[in-house]
């Protein structure tokens, strides 16, 4: 496996991905700023100084503890990316397990099985073509460039339910909209229950909130008015009506395409948080020199993923605006958009596309991701790489967890923040000769008050500046290990 | 003092390109909305411009440079 593909699987999972287009449709500006952060941040972690990404500790203990922190977080990658794979299959109307078996069979298969190993550069390379013939597709068969496209999508005098409409035409059960927007509505909008239900809504009378439940009958119709709030969770199916305003999305698209209030805490928590994940995932405790073709190329690569998420975002708004209901999730981006541009089978074959990039995009991470940990293991000699009970118990927790549904997005979050605070600050800054153990104090410090505040962001809270660093706890974790770092130089100095 | 090499150049290049995109997004009057040849320059600069600076100089400034030819 080349050293480039195995810095792009490991960085490139498909939930790190996907997270460009659900941000860009969320919020242009914000999704915007995650692409330029995902693009950019590996290439600054590598072009650190060469050589400093040999600096890992080289005593036993803390050779243990860069191992042990990395396969945390390649068992947290491998979480969200299953639990992705289960949003998926829910999404797609699947029952979710079909989703995480799958991918998770699928991954571990390729990991143990020795010859399979080398397969990245090429489920890489299945994952762009997979997933540039449907944008093609989509982009002729839609009859706009991406330029015209964006037009069309910002000059939306506002986003409505397509006729075609899966949520319209069969109707889909509400507990596949894992997203976190209210479904609020706008209008008065008739909902039906194909095949009955129990329909719970907070619904407002003049300016009194009251809480209604209907039990509807297969067939059966209510009429939501404007202000009314469904609540989600309820297995029942529902079909929406056409034409109407789609609850949870942009006002129009004048609203999605401007920068809207500017988060700076928030952006400067993404860039901490994916910079000192690179650090941590691309570079400690490797030599990585890339020659002027490689750097092209990691380079490169990075930019077509980017621009990839780009123009798969305008044309899927554009044909698919019923992707807003509710909040965008990153899984609906691996569905075709625009129900009515394909008929089929061909509508199919691009949907098989679209999920053999997701599967080749997963497998190339795992691969690289074990590859990556097995690096790491000087004292074990890269025995962790090749265990394969330590790669089905990791698998099968993986799986495990991911039957509840979580959000992807948070637990990579989560995943990078936590590999940089315990690793980035000895990498970026190597502890004196002789003081290894520094450098291990410092990552353990780092990813205590990491924990602290990721503990503190699952239970909720904090302040304008506070909330930042409980949003985003790598705000706080690096430069604290980074601090300890420094005062453990000062003394040997 | 450490001596400015074109590894740095290059780091300290992909920085700025960052920092102009949030600078780009503070502009009063809503500036970063002025459309350019129907996209906004927010657009314009965030999504293409800065990602193809970005590969640029990763090819310009990050690579290693090549060892001396060693002939027989």
């Amino acid at each position: 496996m080349t050293a480039v593909s195995r810095l792009l699987a490991a960085w490139l999972t498909p939930a790190m991905l996907l997270a460009v287009p659900a941000a860009l449709a969320t919020r242009a500006g914000d999704g915007l700023w995650l692409g330029l952060v995902l693009l950019l941040a590996p290439l600054i972690a590598l072009g650190g100084r060469a050589g400093e990404g040999t600096a890992a500790p080289r005593d036993d203990r803390g050779s243990l503890f860069s191992v042990v922190a990395l396969l945390i977080t390649v068992g947290l990658l491998l979480w969200a990316n299953i639990a992705l794979a289960g949003d998926l299959a829910a999404w797609l109307g699947a029952p979710r397990w079909q989703g995480i078996v799958v991918t998770a069979v699928a991954g571990w298969g390729l990991t143990a099985w020795r010859p399979l190993r080398r397969t990245a550069p090429l489920l890489l390379a299945i994952a762009l073509v997979a997933g540039a013939a449907p944008l093609l597709q989509v982009a002729w068969a839609t009859g706009l460039g991406p330029l015209a496209a964006w037009e069309r999508v910002a000059g939306q005098p506002a986003f409505r339910f397509p006729a075609a409409s899966p949520w319209v035409t069969t109707g889909r059960p509400l507990a596949a909209l894992h997203g976190r927007a209210p479904l609020v509505f706008e209008e008065v909008h008739r909902l039906t229950a194909p095949a009955g239900g129990v329909l719970r809504a907070r619904t407002l009378d003049g300016t009194r909130l009251s809480e209604i439940e209907w039990t509807l009958a297969p067939g059966q119709s209510v009429a939501l008015r404007a202000g009314d709030e469904l609540e989600r969770g309820t297995p029942v199916r529902l079909r929406f009506e056409a034409d109407k305003r789609v609850p949870g999305a942009p006002a129009s698209g004048a609203a999605w395409s401007q920068d809207g209030p500017r988060r700076w805490l928030d952006r400067l928590g993404v860039l901490i948080t994916l910079l000192l994940g690179a650090v941590a995932l691309l570079r400690a405790g490797l030599p990585v020199r890339l020659s002027r073709d490689r750097a092209g190329l990691l380079a490169g690569a990075l930019f077509l993923a980017f621009a990839w998420a780009q123009l798969w975002t305008v044309y899927a708004v554009l044909q698919s605006p019923d992707l807003f209901l509710g909040g965008v999730t990153p899984e609906r981006f691996l569905e075709v958009p625009g129900v009515a541009l394909f008929a089929e089978p061909w509508r199919r074959t691009l949907q098989a596309f679209m999920l053999a990039a997701g599967l080749a995009l997963f497998l190339a991470s795992s691969v690289a991701l074990r590859e990556r940990l097995g690096a790491l293991d000087r004292t074990g000699g890269g025995e962790i790489g090749r265990d394969r009970g330590l790669w089905a118990a990791l698998f099968g927790a993986a799986a495990l967890a991911s039957l509840w549904p979580v959000d992807p997005w948070t637990l990579t979050l989560l995943a990078l923040g936590g590999a940089g605070c315990a690793l980035a600050p000895a990498t970026i800054w190597a502890p004196p000769p002789g003081r290894a153990a520094l450098g291990t104090t410092a990552g353990v410090v780092g990813l205590v008050v990491f924990a602290t505040l990721a503990a503190a962001q699952l239970r909720g809270g904090g302040g304008a500046v506070l909330g930042a660093a409980v949003g985003y706890p790598a705000l706080a974790g690096g430069p604290a290990g980074a601090v300890v770092l420094w005062l453990g130089r000062r003394r040997s100095e | 003092m450490r001596p400015v090499t074109p590894r740095s150049t290059g780091v300290v290049l992909l920085w700025l390109l960052l920092v102009g995109f949030l600078l780009l997004g503070a502009l009063p009057n809503h500036t970063a909305s002025i459309r350019l040849g129907g996209l906004p320059l927010l657009w314009w600069y965030g999504g293409v411009l800065a990602p193809l600076a970005g590969v640029l100089a990763t090819v310009r400034w990050l690579a290693e440079p090549r060892g001396p030819r060693r002939d027989r």
